[in-house]
């Protein structure tokens, strides 16, 4: 009995050592890992903002990932598993940067054919107002003329 | 109107069509630049620290701006060098490293942020130096951008 109830205490404690993952410290590679994460969603973003897109989301996600990276290094020593939970969070930050890049990009590219659009067709308008004119511009205002003046009577000044 | 002047009108009003169909296409043709500011503990230019102890900490601010028409990544290096420490626009100071801020900032933005140090080192005259590295896109490196400054500091042992 004693062997047994030992036997099932030691495997209590096995799987309780297992299952509980030991707090480790983050490494240098770690953080050049999350560096060059935040690097390449900045190009992204980078890449975003020339298409046109708004930013300004994906600026703030960037730096909120880059204090978490420098959060993470300053508190390595004090509280291992609180810097690497940090550190994740940092990637987990600019994975989603670099996810959302892309619609941004794409709504920047629609926005921007857009604008061109409008120039386009309002610089068509006032050409073609400007050739109306030339061309009509005459026998609208005498039309115009002639409906406004119709019910007047002409008399001479003197008569 | 006779034919002479309409025909100048309709050149003018072309040429004004032109001239609105194309200004959303132009890009901006403002000077590009950045900015690089290091602020006293009460974030005013001035207060600098002159006389510290080896390892007491201190807090500066650093200011950076964004005017280069474009989102841009920074990194602010903090160095410490000797008196004899070249700090020139043209190459950035060959010395250790005390600590590195990281900022993303969009076009027209700027951040003022806390500067936490402690210089280990003793000496007269050691330069605290802060140079300004941005993010080339293309070669996906970190270049000096000539933005350097320092502050000139004693450090006696405890």
């Amino acid at each position: 009995l004693l062997a047994g109830l030992a036997l099932a205490a030691l495997l209590i404690i096995t799987v309780t050592l297992v299952s509980v993952p030991a707090s480790t410290a983050i490494s240098e590679s770690d953080v050049v890992s999350s560096d060059t994460a935040i690097q390449s969603a900045f190009v992204l973003t980078f890449r975003a903002e020339r298409s046109g897109g708004n930013v300004t989301s994906l600026v703030a996600a960037l730096n909120s990932a880059l204090q978490l990276v420098e959060k993470a290094q300053a508190e390595n020593s004090t509280n291992p598993a609180q810097a690497s939970s940090d550190l994740h969070a940092a990637q987990q930050l600019a994975q989603n940067v670099t996810t959302e890049s892309a619609g941004v990009s794409a709504a920047g590219s629609s926005f921007k054919e857009f604008v061109f659009m409008r120039s386009v067709v309002s610089a068509a308008a006032i050409l073609f107002a400007a050739v109306f004119a030339l061309v009509f511009g005459g026998r609208v205002f005498r039309w115009f003329w002639v409906r406004v003046y119709r019910g007047y009577v002409v008399r001479p000044a003197n008569g | 109107m006779d034919k002479e002047t309409s025909t100048l009108a309709l050149v003018l009003v072309t040429i004004l069509a032109v001239f609105v169909a194309v200004q959303p296409l132009i890009p901006s043709n403002a000077e590009q630049f950045s900015e690089l500011g290091i602020l006293g503990p009460t974030k005013t230019l001035g207060g600098y620290p002159t006389n510290l102890t080896a390892g007491q900490v201190f807090m500066l601010y650093g200011y950076v701006g964004n005017h280069e028409g474009v989102v841009s990544y920074y990194k602010v290096f903090v160095k410490l060098g000797n008196q004899n420490t070249v700090v020139s626009n043209s190459t950035y100071a060959n010395v250790p490293i005390l600590s590195t801020h990281s900022l993303v900032l969009d076009n027209n933005q700027s951040s003022t942020f806390p500067i936490g140090l402690s210089v280990g080192q003793t000496g007269t005259n050691l330069k605290l130096i802060f140079e300004l590295w941005r993010l080339d896109t293309t070669t996906s490196q970190f270049g000096y951008t000539g933005l350097g400054n320092y502050l000139l500091i004693n450090v006696t042992s405890k």
